[in-house]
């Protein structure tokens, strides 16, 4: 498939955002970048926007004037299993959480940096790529070995139930590994994902990375399940399943 | 009739009530103690050898010129008892208590006596009881005397005192305990004083006299509003906090524009000074409106991650402790305070070191870096709110001095603590001590 690939159409955005300068920005940033933006500084409009055409993603300020994003998000997913990133100019965590677990994709908090947003919008895009059009949306949740991997919230739980924090670049990575679960990834590969995935800066080798996630997922004289294909790359050699 | 049966609700009825049952119980016991006295008595014989004594002394003294008397009456004086002869009577014989039934032993065998007017007391000398008396002879001058050992009664001296003192104390026990009930809700209110503005909000019962109630649905109003003045401040503070960040967003996305990429990072640097401030602001009032729930979270992992994020962008942070250690506690909150304690770190020391150790019944995470420390005087200082230790005008770290605040709160969110110390040899150190309540896988 070409899950990872950009789609051939150019993407189109639905930007809903009551700040008229601020609406006028992002949308620019995001034309400068290759999409296509359908700007709407409310609800009805947004709807508007909707109708116009098919859309590959709504981003979406939770604090529109009248109408809360969250309902409005809930109301969007009624219909349409269509991308959503949230904007907030709450850093709240609840805020977060809430509007992911409602079904939105990913949460951009204010003030954003033209580079975050559209490698925000990129990885959204990309993840929602293979998933589009399934009648149903996976809930996001990844099993492994034990662990669980929640997509949405960015979060690893151990066997025991506890949070086991990560850096974002070693989350990537351990997201890549359980997505080719079972086959080996070239560390070529992973190097060129974990450089365009969310614009994180980090300039560790792949080796680092993959040492530390062994460490973190080690468990009382239990190995990690990532194995080392001397000469190739490495692997996640349990079985995976998503729910 | 109900109503009058009814305790005494205020203060002054209630205070009013204690002395009036204390002074009944007072009256009630030296009633008591002085019926004891009046009552007391000796054995029949001995009232007899009493009353022959003095009937024949008394006889005999009267034959004689007054002269004389003093004289014979110390010939009367035996082992028993010691007979003088007075012009006046004894100042001393009208305070003793009245001993009504050795009166009466004493008149029963020799009447005379009575209508001679004989006196009885009894008098202490140290823990000895002595039956004192008198008799008036017919010119008009006394005859004194008293017994020379004490009466085999009781030591009467000692259960006097101690009698004497029961009432005193009951009355300071009951009035103590019953002023001490009384003032039960005060103490309350004292300790929600107290608490209040550490966190929890603590809702005094109304209860006790009706004054005390007063003060307390007072305090609790009060407790109310300050409650609520404060809280409209943190969300009228927050509002313009969420609010600058929409402006902030847009200089950002500007930003993106300036094409010399000198005054571009420049700008870009600003921004993150900016937003930073923004943040630790919000985040010492707690305007995000996060009520953070509590997680079972791997706290070496976490702290690991803190020290690995730095790593990864270029800083000199490192993690020393297990791999692994389960906790439950508020992970962004603890989060938020570490890295707090990380930048403080790079910027005043370039370099750090997490660490974790478990210790008894607790565990402790430390920040600690090479650098200059803090001198001694100001350890405490900086951890209030707003303190900085640079001068104003050679500010250059990021942010409000809201910092090392925030650590103490999520601390003490946790039922931990926070302290500051120099370490030997130059540096500082930085702890956050967690009880560990929550078992550990």
């Amino acid at each position: 498939m070409y899950a990872g690939e950009p789609p051939l159409s150019l993407p189109t955005i639905v930007l809903v955002e009551d700040d008229p300068q601020l609406r006028t920005l992002t949308a620019r940033a995001l034309q400068e970048n290759g999409y296509t933006v359908r700007p709407a500084s409310s609800a009805p409009e947004m709807w508007l926007a909707l109708e116009q055409g098919p859309v590959d993603l709504v981003l979406l300020d939770v604090m529109l004037p009248g109408t809360s994003g969250i309902d409005l998000c809930r109301a969007i997913r009624q219909k349409s299993s269509v991308p959503i990133i949230f904007i907030s100019a709450k850093g709240s965590e609840t805020d977060r959480v809430v509007g992911l677990e409602l079904g939105a994709d990913d949460y951009l908090p204010k003030p954003f940096g033209t580079r975050e947003l559209v490698a925000r919008v990129r990885a959204v895009l990309r993840r929602g790529a293979g998933e589009r059009d399934t009648a149903e949306r996976p809930k996001g949740e990844i099993q492994f070995d034990g662990w669980t991997v929640n997509l949405p919230r960015r979060e690893l739980l151990s066997p025991t139930g506890a949070v086991v924090d990560l850096t974002g670049a070693e989350f990537d990575l351990l997201v890549t590994l359980c997505d080719h679960s079972g086959r080996v990834i070239s560390r070529e590969r992973l190097i060129e994902l974990s450089r365009t995935r969310l614009g994180d800066s980090s300039d560790r080798s792949i080796d680092v990375l993959v040492s530390r996630l062994r460490r973190k997922l080690s468990d009382a004289g239990h190995q990690a399940p990532i194995v080392t294909v001397r000469g190739i790359g490495y692997t996640l050699n349990v079985p995976v399943t998503r729910s | 009739m109900r109503a009058f049966l009814k305790r005494p609700s205020g203060l002054i009825g209630q205070v009013f009530a204690i002395l009036l049952l204390t002074i009944l119980i007072e009256f009630a016991v030296s009633t008591m103690l002085y019926e004891r006295a009046s009552q007391f008595a000796v054995r029949d014989d001995e009232a007899r050898r009493l009353a022959e004594h003095l009937v024949i002394a008394r006889k005999l003294l009267a034959e004689q010129p007054p002269a004389r008397r003093e004289q014979l009456a110390l010939e009367f004086t035996t082992s028993r008892y010691e007979v003088r002869w007075m012009p006046q009577l004894p100042s001393g014989l009208r305070e003793q208590p009245d001993l009504d039934r050795l009166y009466e032993q004493v008149v029963l065998w020799e009447p005379t006596l009575a209508s001679n007017g004989l006196r009885l007391r009894l008098t202490s000398q140290g823990s000895k009881a002595l039956i004192v008396g008198a008799v008036p002879m017919p010119d008009g001058s006394w005859m004194y005397f008293r017994t020379r050992e004490h009466v085999h009664a009781a030591d009467l001296g000692l259960s006097r005192i101690l009698l004497a003192l029961a009432p005193a104390l009951a009355l300071i026990l009951i009035s103590g305990i019953l002023l001490r009930r009384m003032l039960l809700p005060m103490r309350r209110l004292a300790v929600a004083a107290d608490r209040f503005g550490t966190g929890s909000v603590l809702e005094v019962e109304e209860a006790g006299p009706k004054e005390l109630r007063r003060v307390i649905s007072a305090f609790n109003r009060m407790q109310d509003r300050i409650q609520r003045l404060i809280a409209d401040r943190t969300q009228a503070l927050a509002a313009v906090g969420h609010d600058m960040r929409t402006p902030l967003a847009r200089l950002r996305l500007r930003a993106d524009a300036i094409a010399d990429p000198d005054v571009h990072a420049a700008v870009e640097t600003d921004i993150t000074e900016m937003e930073a401030m923004i943040s630790s602001l919000l985040a010492f009032l707690g305007g995000e409106g996060d009520r953070e729930t509590p997680a079972r979270v791997d706290l070496a992992v976490l702290c690991a991650t803190i020290a690995d994020d730095n790593a990864d962008h270029g800083r000199d942070v490192e993690y020393d402790g297990p791999d692994h250690f389960e906790h439950v506690l508020r992970p962004l909150m603890l989060k938020r305070a570490l890295n707090n304690l990380v930048d403080n770190a790079i910027h005043y020391a370039g370099q750090c070191c997490v660490r974790l150790e478990p210790v008894d019944g607790a565990v402790a995470i430390r920040v600690e870096d090479k650098g200059p420390g803090i001198p001694e005087e100001d350890l405490q200082r900086v951890m209030q709110p707003f303190v900085r230790l640079d001068a104003a005008r050679s500010r250059d770290t990021v942010g409000f001095g809201l910092g090392l605040s925030i650590v103490a709160r999520a601390a003490e969110a946790e039922g931990g603590s926070f302290r500051l110390a120099n370490r030997e040899g130059g540096g500082l150190c930085a702890e956050i001590l967690l009880p560990r309540d929550g078992p550990k896988a």
